[in-house]
């Protein structure tokens, strides 16, 4: 919807948007500056203020009586709150910016543009001469960085993740390594060759700065890989390892910080290193999983309270990470643990909207944690202080290019030897060029000790880090392009597919049994068996514990249908009514509810949608007030009006054959990173058991109504068979008006669904 | 090298059978020592109830049909070749190089492993998934824990989709088409066998 408006003017938008861009820039700056005056000024301004308070309380022991001031200036009292949002707001708004100018998109990954203008801002805040605020490495790191991962981890795809998990730790965890040890090695090699300057710079040094320059960046693969939409395998391999390498650059990290204070290393602290390598990892996953074990429980009672359900998941997910850090274990490892653990349960339990609003903040939040990052980047490039040596940075540069690419390539021919599916060359070419650093080698690099290298240290840390993000960041989309890598599929997964890969699953394990062999498919088989007996008993409330998989995804799909059908349905007539599709709010009462609704066959699900879509269509119209602590809507208020209901379904059959000849595979969302999700909206049958109007008595007639629905349905599955040309066309299929409404009626009874309003709003 | 070509020999026709399959052979040897395993009364042959005393087959939803998979219509015994020949078809795809085109299609070819899934769906070898079929597969997947409506309108659903030719059953090609998304020669490959 956004798009088309948009869309419409977006002739005017660019020239609107350059200038709004420019504006806010320059009113930043001018707070900035002003702020700059006040730290000058302070002491000017505080007399000033102490005076006028003075003046307040010695109203009596002064001549004459100051006026009562009607408007003051106290900038002091909110400077802080007031830069940060500030700060927020000029990230927001180029953000904005750059999506509303046509063209730019396509050239230059978002990343580029934001430190573009983190430079501009940092540059023009140096030029008036003010202090430009830092990539501070506590905020970055404990405030910046866990909404990245946690909406990371929270929505990582688990099958290709698991599937490729020896790929992954092995890139992550021996190419890391050797990516450490070769440009440090060859750095400290380079410096003793060139003497001079880098004489001095001794082998830990070097090995530390390798440590830090050569972990690949979540934040910058992500922010680059989201916007070339390659294929699952890659885009998990290159994701993947950026993640879990975060294990060895902590421990590497640490070790090396500690070598160089000590001055020795022995053999036994290489030993400990290895050990601090597995305790830091599983550590960390094991912190993770406790809290996404306790995230699952606790969400298990949350019916009763459903508007604190999302905070739960991210203050177990942001106290698993605190705790992993406070053990100096891997607090990004325990975050995606978290929030793997955490997954499966919290939404079976919460209700669609906590879920809607769970997905919606951590998309929003990793999206202003990414762009302040980039700008922040930016900001800090300018202000920070520089040691620019040629030698050592272009060294670096070139350095890390080629360490990356014999790195991928020797693992890619040790890994292929185990790998069913192999790892072609344009496979690892990518796998090579997509290994980006971004804003963690940044902050590592700053908590380095003040020593005399550090400066140059940061310096080629950030031209590396400019260089992969810009010149890498911006070459490879053309390059996929180039190479033809196999794109990601958008295409939603059929019932078909979800029932053979299960089948297939079956089968799979069944035959490493009869070749006695203990693969992949037998532990899975084992893991999935041991979360049904146990853990989903524990852990899930209610009834939609024992719901197996299929059924949840077949219930999954059915309403997705339904409320785009409602959407597209509705969409055309009503502009007005925003889409906001969270609003449906219908309760989940799994398997019992599907035994009180008659048979579901085709033209009865027809059925379904028609009341679903007319009522959904009503109750949003009407929601206007709710309390803070109970966001059910109650839409028992009114009774269903034959009259109606009958004019209703009359122009929602038009609507609908009208919408459904037209193909209608809409995105819910504008393609915008990080917005991009697909619709896994979960939408539920409201049966209100507790409803005031006392509905109990509903159910009954169910059995006797089922029954000749059934046969019903089945005589209208004949004749509809007859003329299925397209399911498009079904939908149209042409029934004896008395008996739809009769069954309408009757299916109106037995959902017990709200009725339409005495309100005409449908022109 | 030698002790393995001199275990070769006690089995029947390894030679033809490593050509036929692609197996190697530490793959002929590794299956015929499993082979052995399984037949308690070192008849040469296995019986269903042989692969029955497989613990984890037992509580597999489609054990059986695996197990009746092997033995082909009729035959109530399975020789060393013709395991072989139906383990053959989860060898992965990629290790398919010396294959010349006289030859005919290797057991491991995407569409031979979708044949041999499709076999497992079609129990009465008639070509085609009928509803009832797929009812059935439905219904021991789910091991009784859904309604017998969820299963018809899922079963709807899921023929509805593939069925192109409205047959009201899903013929192979139609199996093929609906599978052409899902990465068959990962799903299908078992490591131990490649």
């Amino acid at each position: 919807m956004a798009e088309l408006r948009l869309a419409r003017r977006s002739s005017s938008l660019p020239l609107t948007g350059l200038m709004g861009v420019v504006l806010l820039v320059f009113v930043f700056v001018a707070s900035a500056s002003r702020d700059v005056v006040s730290e000058n000024n302070k002491t000017w301004r505080d007399p000033a203020g102490e005076t006028r308070g003075d003046s307040h309380h010695q109203t009596n022991s002064t001549a004459h009586k100051k006026a009562f001031p009607v408007l003051s200036f106290n900038y002091e009292h909110v400077k802080k709150p007031f830069e940060i949002s500030l700060w927020i707001l000029l990230a927001l708004l180029m953000k904005l910016g750059f999506h509303i100018i046509p063209g730019v998109q396509n050239i230059v990954p978002e990343s580029c543009l934001l430190i573009g203008v983190g430079l501009l801002v940092g540059g023009i805040i140096k030029a008036i001469g003010g202090e430009a605020p830092v990539l501070d490495t506590k905020l970055f790191f404990l405030y910046l960085l866990p909404p990245i991962i946690l909406d990371a981890g929270y929505f990582l795809p688990i099958r290709p993740f698991t599937e490729n998990m020896g790929t992954i730790l092995v890139f992550a965890v021996v190419g890391t390594l050797w990516n450490t040890f070769f440009i440090g090695g060859m750095i400290f090699a380079v410096c003793r060759l060139e003497g001079g300057q880098l004489a001095g710079v001794d082998p830990l040094s070097c090995l530390l700065f390798g440590t830090i320059v050569s972990a690949v960046d979540p934040v910058a693969v992500l922010a680059v890989f989201e916007e070339i939409h390659i294929n699952e395998l890659l885009h998990i391999l290159v994701f993947g390892e950026s993640l879990l390498n975060d294990a060895v650059t902590v421990v590497l990290y640490h070790l090396f910080e500690e070598f160089t204070h000590e001055g020795t290393v022995t053999v036994v602290d290489a030993v400990l290193g290895v050990v601090c390598f597995f305790v830091v990892s599983l550590g960390g996953i094991l912190v993770g999983a406790i809290y996404g074990v306790l995230g699952a429980f606790t969400s298990r009672f949350t019916s009763h309270t459903r508007v604190i359900e999302p905070l739960f998941v991210f203050l177990y997910s942001y106290m698993a990470y605190l705790s992993a850090e406070v053990f100096h274990l891997s607090g990004i490892m325990s975050l995606i643990a978290c929030g793997v653990v955490m997954r499966p349960y919290v939404e079976a339990n919460v209700s669609h909207k906590s879920y809607t609003t769970i997905k919606y903040f951590l998309k929003m939040w990793s999206s202003v944690s990414e762009t302040l990052i980039f700008i922040f980047l930016g900001v800090s490039t300018v202000a920070g202080p520089h040691a620019w040596n040629w030698t050592f940075v272009i060294v670096t540069v070139v350095l890390c290019l080629v360490s990356r690419v014999l790195g991928v390539i020797g693992l890619t021919y040790i890994i292929n030897k185990f790998r069913i599916v192999k790892l072609t060359k344009k496979d690892q070419f990518i796998v090579a060029y997509g290994g980006l650093r971004g804003a963690i080698a940044f902050s590592l690099g700053f908590l380095l000790t003040n020593s005399k290298m550090k400066n140059m240290f940061l310096t080629a840390i950030i031209t590396v880090i400019f260089f992969t993000v810009i010149v890498q960041g911006m070459t490879i989309r053309p390059l996929v392009e180039l190479l033809a890598v196999k794109k990601k599929k958008e295409s939603k997964r059929s019932i078909n597919e979800e029932i053979h890969t299960q089948f297939l699953d079956h089968l799979l394990t069944g035959i490493e049994d009869i070749c006695g062999h203990y693969g992949h498919h037998h532990w899975k088989d084992k893991l999935n068996r041991f979360n049904k007996a146990y853990v989903k008993k524990w852990l899930i409330a209610g009834e939609r514990s024992t719901e197996p998989q299929l059924i949840s995804f077949y219930n999954k799909m059915e309403m997705k249908q339904a409320m785009m059908l409602v959407e597209s349905g509705s969409a055309a007539k009503l502009p007005t009514i925003v889409s906001s599709v969270s609003m449906q709010n219908i309760q989940p009462r799994g398997p019992a509810r599907h035994r009180a609704i008659p048979s579901i066959s085709k033209s009865r699900e027809q059925e379904i949608r028609k009341i679903l879509r007319a009522n959904l269509q009503k109750t949003r119209q009407r929601l206007r007030s709710y309390s803070r602590h109970d966001l059910m809507i109650d839409p028992f208020e009114d009774n269903v009006s034959e009259v109606r209901f009958r004019r209703q379904r009359v122009e929602m059959e038009r609507r609908m054959s009208h919408y459904l000849t037209v193909p209608a595979n809409r995105q819910e969302t504008p393609p915008v990173r990080k917005v991009c999700f697909e619709s896994e909206h979960k939408v539920y049958t409201y049966d209100d058991s507790k409803s005031p109007l006392g509905r109990t008595a509903e159910p009954d007639p169910s059995p006797p109504d089922a029954v000749s629905l059934l046969n019903e349905s089945s005589q209208r599955a004949n004749q509809s068979s007859e003329h299925r040309a397209k399911r498009n066309d079904e939908l149209r299929a042409k029934v004896p008006d008395e008996k739809e409404e009769q069954d309408q009626l009757k299916l109106s009874r037995c959902l017990s669904d709200p009725g339409p309003n005495k309100e005409e709003d449908l022109s | 090298m030698g002790s393995k070509s001199s275990s070769l020999n006690k089995i029947p026709n390894a030679q033809e059978l490593m050509q036929e399959t692609g197996f190697s052979a530490a793959h002929i040897l590794r299956l015929y020592e499993r082979f052995e395993f399984l037949d308690v009364d070192q008849m040469g042959e296995l019986r269903p109830e042989d692969f029955g005393a497989i613990r984890e087959l037992s509580m597999n939803p489609i054990g059986d049909r695996i197990i009746s998979a092997f033995f082909s219509p009729g035959k109530e015994t399975v020789d060393f070749a013709s395991f072989v020949r139906i383990l053959a078809h989860f060898r992965s795809t990629e290790t398919n190089r010396t294959r010349d085109g006289a030859q005919p299609e290797p057991a491991n070819s995407r569409t031979r492993k979708l044949k041999f899934a499709f076999q497992l769906y079609d129990q009465d070898r008639d070509g085609k998934i009928s509803r009832e079929e797929l009812l059935q597969v439905l219904r021991t997947m789910m091991e009784m824990q859904v309604t017998e409506e969820q299963l018809q309108s899922i079963a709807e659903r899921a023929i509805q989709e593939a069925d192109l030719d409205q047959d009201d059953a899903i013929s192979f090609d139609e199996f093929r088409k609906s599978m052409e998304k899902v990465d068959i020669d990962h799903k299908m490959s078992i490591r131990f066998l490649s």
